[in-house]
Parts: C-alpha cells; structure tokens; sequence
C-alpha cells in the first residue's frame, strides 16, 4: 500500500470509483458489499461471543 | 550551514532544506526509491523538458541524516495559492491533472494534491514537490482526490459558478473548502449540475456517512484499477477547462479614462526607466500595481517584478494577457497584506517576508492608503522606508482631482496631517533622498526618485 500521510477521506475513495464511471460504479458496489458483509459477519461474531459467554455464566 | 524549509515537513519520505543559496531535497529510503522510479521514467525527462516539473539533479554529498539528496533551482519569488487569480489557480490545477495522468501511465502516482507544490515561474505554473511522486501500486485509489477538490476545484466553483473571491477562503483556511461548504454555498441551479452532484452533494454525503472506515483492501478487492483514476482525471479536466470567469475590468477601464492616467503615464513611465538604471535592481516590487503597466517596464529592464493589487480583475486580465513573464502577480490588499501562517505562523512566510525588493515602485497608490484606507502620511512613509531600498513615488496633492473623488464624504477633521506637499516633504526628507524629482502636468502630482537615508 502506499504510505499515505494525507488523510485521503474514506467516502472521497469510494466515490473516486463511482466518478470512474460504470466499471467504477460496479467497483464501489462490490466495495460496498464486501463492506456490508464483513460488517455482517463481524456483528454475527460479536452476537455468538456473547450468546457463548452468557451460556457459560449460566453454567457456573 | 542547512536550514529548514519551514513550509516543507509533512511528507516523511522528503523535505527541503536550504544550505547557502542552494536548494535541496533530503530523502529517506523510500523516498530515494520512488525517486530513482521517477529519475528512470520518460514521464520525468518530458515533464522537466517541458518546463512543467522542476529541474532536478541527484547530488554525491548528502548531508547527515538523509538517505539521499536532490538538488533543485530556486524559485525566484515563491507566491501561494491565495495570492493568485482565477486563471492562475485553473491553469495549476490543469497541471496537476496533466502529471497525474502522464504519471500513471509510467506507472507513478503523485500523492497529494495540493497548489502549493506549485509555483509561477516566468509566467507559467511548475511542479515543483519531486517527492510528491511514487511508485503507483495496483489497487490503490487517487489519495489525493479530495485533497484535489478542496483546493483546486471547490475555490475554482466558487469563482465561476458564484462569483467569489476564494483567495480570502484559502488563506483564511488553507485546507480549502469541504464538499459541505460548497453545498451550501452553491445556489440551487449549480447545485444540481451533474458535475456538483458528484463532486458536491454526493462527495458532502458520502463522507458523512464513511467517516473514518477503511475502505482501501475493499476498493482493491473489488478491482479498482488506474483506468478509474484516469476517467475521473479526464472529466474533472474538462470540467475545469469548461470553467470561466467574467472577470470585467470596468473599474479599471473607467480609471484608464481618468486625465491623469492618460496624460502622466509616458512621463511616469520614463521616470521610471532612469530610477531603474540608477539602482540597477534585480526584485522590484509594484506596490498597487493595477494593470501591470509599470512592473512590465521593471521587467523589460531586466528585473523581477512583483506585481501586488488587492484587486484581482485587472491582475487576472495582466496573467491573460500574457504579460507574466519576469513578472509575480501577487492578489493582496497592500493594507492587509499576506500575512506569516500555518504550522507554528512559520509556515507560509509573510508576503513582505518573501518580497525582499532592492527597489520600491509606489505609483498612484499613496493617496488610497492616506485617503482611502486613513494610514497617517507618516506612517505610509515609515512603511515605505522599511523596505530599505530606492523609492519610485508618486505624490498626489490633497487639490487632485482623484483625492477630491476620495474624500467626497470625509470632513477635514477625519483626515491626517501631513498631507500637503510642504509638510510631505518634511516627512520624506527624515526617511529619504531625494535623488530625482518631476512636477507632473497637472499641477497636483509629483514624482520622486528616493534613497534611503
């Protein structure tokens, strides 16, 4: 990656794409999704964590 | 003896110093290896060629602590982006775009985008921030987008979609400004232009919304690529070019039709030719310098002349006409002159600062100052010792015509002292000499060439 000492803006990259035009439009799509699904899988972790730590305290 | 520039320290990889009158790059390691990328590139031998990116050479002895070391020329008077006009600012920002897209064809990315790495030089914008290049990788977006449109674009709209000055914007806050200001500055129809929408509105929107996620692994997972960076460059540079500003010199030409302008000028100007000879300067500065005319014949004798006019049309209409060479155009009120700012107040030198004239043209000015803006005579003329260098100056009497415009709606007792020929010359002889004098036709004005004492 480049070493960036300037705060580029996330939402400045993403619409970078889009002004891309179509092909970037599908990129930030894609971006997005991803986005979308690691946030998706990351607040499923979380909720699993929680319902694991909740059994084990009414376990003990 | 290596000094600190104090404008450059942000970029880790490179930083200029000064040791002596030379000019140099200090690099890290990385910063040597994106510049021996850059050295190998054509991009670098055409742009240098053309005039478009400042000369540069690799140099044997590099002082302690860096990796490596680039020389450069120096610039003959460094100005900043808020002391330039429309046209100015279009044609740097064109540039900008230009080396952003030949770059990424040789595989280069420019990091940031920012007017002050560049500088008017003879007339035309040069890039002057070598270590703002590096290798491009794959994947990666334009870093320097949004950088881009806060202080190019946006300060651009502003001039010609509203009809604002953004010199005060820019060096009231040099970031420039956000998606956000822009929309709500815009009106209502040039809010809605495509190019508004995307830039503006959507740009204000979405970085609301994605403050402070990290977004660069998701764009290069899903396939972005330079194609991208290029299209967007392509249209923001027909955007820019599409953006024009009337800039109309009516107040100017109105001025040119005065009797005194028409009448005095060729005397003033021949004046002004045997002051010159006399103090054989090499950095005049044109204080009011209004169309130019003066600060041309400065620079046709040869010198540096810095041109300043807080009235930015009739620099504007000086820049456009070509007239630049040898010539700095500064926009700046001589009463509020640009000021020292930035990181520390160190950063952005003061304008006076960077001036250091060897000699002073104060034609048709004085009388604004004492009249218009009520600085004391005796303190305009301490002002004007303090360059410490010969004094071209026009006097005008308080019977002039142009003074009698001036003081329309002021009572004597709102006016200084010192303002009569008799008690002026009081005041000029405790700073300077009088080596020349003219009595110019009208019978109210007269011109002066000075010495310091």
């Amino acid at each position: 990656m480049i070493f960036g000492y300037l705060d580029a803006g996330s939402g400045s990259l993403i619409l970078q794409a889009i002004l891309g035009g179509l092909a970037g439009i599908a990129v930030a799509f894609k971006a997005w999704k991803a986005r979308m699904m690691g946030k998706r899988a990351i607040a499923q972790a979380e909720k699993e964590a929680v319902s694991d730590e909740t059994s084990v305290n009414s376990e003990s | 003896m290596i000094s600190a520039d104090p404008g450059s320290f942000r970029d880790p990889a490179s930083h200029v110093v000064f040791d002596g009158e030379r000019v140099l790059r200090l690099l890290d390691d990385r910063g040597l290896e994106a510049w021996q990328q850059l050295e190998s590139s054509t991009f670098f031998s055409n742009a240098v060629e053309s005039g478009r990116l400042i000369s540069t050479t690799q140099i044997d002895d590099v002082p302690d602590g860096a990796v490596g070391a680039l020389q450069h020329p120096r610039i003959p008077f460094v100005s900043y982006p808020y002391e330039w006009t429309f046209s100015m600012l279009k044609d740097a920002a064109l540039l900008q775009l230009d080396l952003l897209a030949e770059a990424l064809a040789a595989g280069i990315t420019i990091k940031d985008a920012t007017p002050f790495n560049i500088q008017f030089v003879e007339g035309n914008p040069v890039f002057i921030d070598i270590g703002s290049f590096e290798k491009y990788r794959d994947g990666e977006p334009w870093i320097g987008y949004r950088q881009f449109t806060r202080q190019f674009l946006f300060p651009l709209m502003l001039r010609a979609w509203a009809d604002l000055p953004f010199q005060p914007w820019l060096r009231g806050d040099m970031e420039g400004p956000t998606a956000g200001d822009m929309k709500q500055i815009l009106s209502g129809g040039k809010r809605l232009k495509p190019s508004a929408l995307m830039h503006v509105s959507l740009q204000a929107r979405i970085e609301e919304r994605m403050s402070g996620a990290s977004v660069r692994s998701d764009l290069k997972d899903a396939g972005f690529s330079a194609d991208l960076i290029l299209a967007n460059v392509r249209k923001l540079r027909s955007l820019i070019e599409s953006m024009t500003w009337d800039h109309g010199v009516e107040g100017w030409s109105e001025y040119q039709s005065c009797d005194h302008v028409g009448r005095d000028r060729e005397t003033k100007a021949e004046f002004l030719r045997g002051a010159l000879a006399r103090s054989n300067p090499k950095r005049v500065i044109d204080l009011g310098a209004n169309d130019g005319y003066f600060s041309v014949i400065a620079a046709e004798g040869g010198s540096l002349a810095i041109a300043v006019d807080g009235y930015e049309p009739v620099l504007e209409e000086l820049y456009r006409t070509g007239h630049g060479e040898n010539i700095a155009i500064v926009v700046s009120e001589l009463t509020n002159p640009s000021p020292a700012q930035g990181w520390a107040g160190q950063e952005r030198p003061a304008l006076m600062d960077r001036a250091k004239p060897d000699h002073v043209i104060a034609y048709g000015v004085i009388h604004h100052l004492i009249y218009t803006a009520s600085i004391p005579p005796v303190t305009v003329l301490d002002w004007l010792r303090s360059f410490d260098a010969p004094t071209t100056l026009e006097f005008v009497s308080p019977d002039d015509e142009m003074v009698a415009k001036l003081t329309a709606n002021k009572l004597e007792l709102e006016l200084h002292p010192g303002r009569s020929e008799a008690d002026f010359r009081v005041l000029l002889d405790r700073n300077f000499s009088i080596r020349q004098e003219h009595a110019l036709e009208g019978g109210t004005r007269v011109i002066f060439d000075l010495v310091p004492n």
